[in-house]
């Protein structure tokens, strides 16, 4: 059994025009999990939206975490990732019908779970997934929003979308009704993969030749990288919050390292 | 709301609120705004709503749509375009279609697709055709380049014209130098000795650098050179 290594780096910055950050970021290289949730909502409703659903998100996913790793257990990952979103969905819903200042509520996600040499990926909304693989970036979600619906209809072209206003406009988001299907699906992680895992903030203002150019740049170093791609969105402009997920997946471990390895990556269970 | 004034030699000839229908603009009565000039067709464009956009779209007009002087075929509108009929101008103004885009807050809105609204599930790969990133008006980068005077690569010059750029060897001593609306920074990235400049080790933090620094990284030196005539 190949148990990958993850690193990972995540930073969530409020921007350079708004005073509040209603993202919100979850990882922990240790169980290979990171979470990424962009809150929507008024009067600060959009931080109590993506914070609930990323803790929830990440603590269901950190209490199945050992399942995951013998592969022995009766849920798959991608399974687990799905029931977690849902069991957010509803805690979320249920809290926007339950006080009036909720109302509306909701948040985007996009979360990453690592186990063998596999990973599973959840989102919903216009939060992102790229992956570094051989030096080239790799978008691996849609978008949930007007802009790409439109774009993929052919009513308007990619480059004239960069000139839209629908940019704020998407089309699912977790928490604004009673039952959700996110986007789930398992993909490979070889040795060497870096996932990016960001919310608009950072894929609106920069592109994605200039989000490759840094991850490529500087991926021996992630929180560096990472900081330096919510620096050039705030350099261009950074009128919305953002935030960054970097996950490396690292060679397998030799089989004499494993058992200390489990044991030390499994701390919190005793 | 957005708004479209028609105007002809200086003076209003017309003016309506754009609601979320769409409108067509020809030569012919039948069109909620008609233009009667010879150079316009009897249905010449349209201006379809389609989210917070207003697109504007040729109808296949002998004549063509301009606008602010450039012939377009089908064109997102931005607050304060004109748009030329022959002789008239049909401006369009929405100060919420501007270039300022602090205010958007994120909304939910139906989807177009079938397949957008709801239960989409997504089994394979998505199509590569992502969505760009927005333009972003008035961001004035400086101009800078790099002259490896000493070690390898000695004679090159390297335009620093992208958002950043390595020097040095990586997986053993590499720097980064980070162009920002402000000027060029650099930053150690990995190694165990930190690249210097001026003779002066940089340390963990970014440094920003003027005109004529002396970087040593790796088995180089370098010269930093900023285009003092560059917008700053």
């Amino acid at each position: 059994m190949a148990h990958n290594f993850i690193e990972m780096a995540a930073v969530t910055d409020a921007g350079s025009v708004r005073q509040f950050n209603e993202d919100c970021v979850v990882t922990d290289s240790e169980i290979g999990v990171a979470v990424l949730a962009d809150g929507m909502g008024g009067h600060r409703a959009g931080e109590v939206a993506s914070h609930m659903a990323a803790q929830i998100i990440f603590s269901d996913l950190q209490s199945q975490g050992p399942q995951f790793q013998s592969g022995a257990g009766p849920q798959s990952p991608l399974r687990a990732l799905d029931l977690s979103i849902n069991r957010a969905n509803a805690a979320v819903f249920e809290a926007a019908q339950a006080r009036s200042a909720y109302h509306g509520m909701g948040t985007t996600v996009a979360l990453a779970v690592f186990y063998d040499d596999r990973v599973a990926l959840g989102h919903i909304g216009d939060s992102r997934i790229y992956r570094l693989r051989n030096d080239a970036l790799r978008l691996l979600t849609r978008d949930d929003s007007l802009l790409r619906d439109q774009i993929e209809l052919g009513l308007i072209s990619a480059e004239d979308a960069r000139d839209s206003h629908n940019r704020s406009l998407v089309t699912h988001a977790l928490g604004i009704a009673k039952s959700i299907h996110a986007h789930v699906r398992e993909d490979d992680a070889s040795p060497g993969d870096i996932f990016v895992l960001c919310s608009d903030g950072l894929n609106d203002l920069v592109d994605d030749a200039d989000i490759e150019l840094i991850v490529r740049a500087l991926k021996s170093n992630l929180p560096l990288a990472a900081n330096h791609l919510v620096q050039a969105a705030k350099d261009n402009g950074g009128y919305d919050n953002v935030s960054v997920i970097l996950a490396r997946v690292g060679k397998p471990l030799p089989a004499a390292n494993l058992r200390r390895w489990i044991a030390r990556r499994f701390r919190w269970l005793r | 709301m957005a708004k479209l004034v028609v105007s002809r030699g200086g003076s209003i000839v017309h003016q309506s609120f754009l609601e979320q229908k769409r409108v067509n603009v020809g030569r012919e009565s039948h069109n909620h705004v008609v233009i009667d000039d010879p150079a316009v067709d009897a249905e010449h464009a349209a201006i379809v709503p389609v989210g917070n956009d207003h697109i504007l779209e040729d109808l296949g007009s002998v004549y063509g749509t301009f606008v602010n002087g450039t012939r377009v075929r089908k064109h997102i509108l931005q607050h304060g375009d004109v748009i030329e009929f022959g002789a008239h101008y049909l401006r369009y103004m929405n100060p919420k279609a501007s270039a300022d885009r602090d205010l958007e807050r994120t909304m939910l809105i139906t989807g177009l697709g079938s397949t957008a609204v709801g239960g989409a599930r997504q089994s394979g790969p998505p199509k590569s055709v992502g969505v760009p990133s927005a333009r972003h008006p008035s961001v004035n980068f400086p101009k800078g380049r790099i002259r490896v005077t000493a070690g390898s690569g000695a004679g090159d010059a390297i335009e620093l014209d992208r958002v950043v750029a390595t020097f040095g060897r990586s997986g053993d001593r590499l720097a980064v130098i980070a162009r920002r609306p402000h000027g060029y920074f650099i930053t150690h990235v990995e190694g165990r000795n930190y690249p210097r400049v001026n003779r002066q080790s940089i340390g963990k933090e970014a440094r920003a650098l003027r005109h004529g620094d002396v970087i040593e990284v790796a088995d180089q030196q370098l010269e930093f050179l900023l285009d003092q005539g560059a917008s700053a």
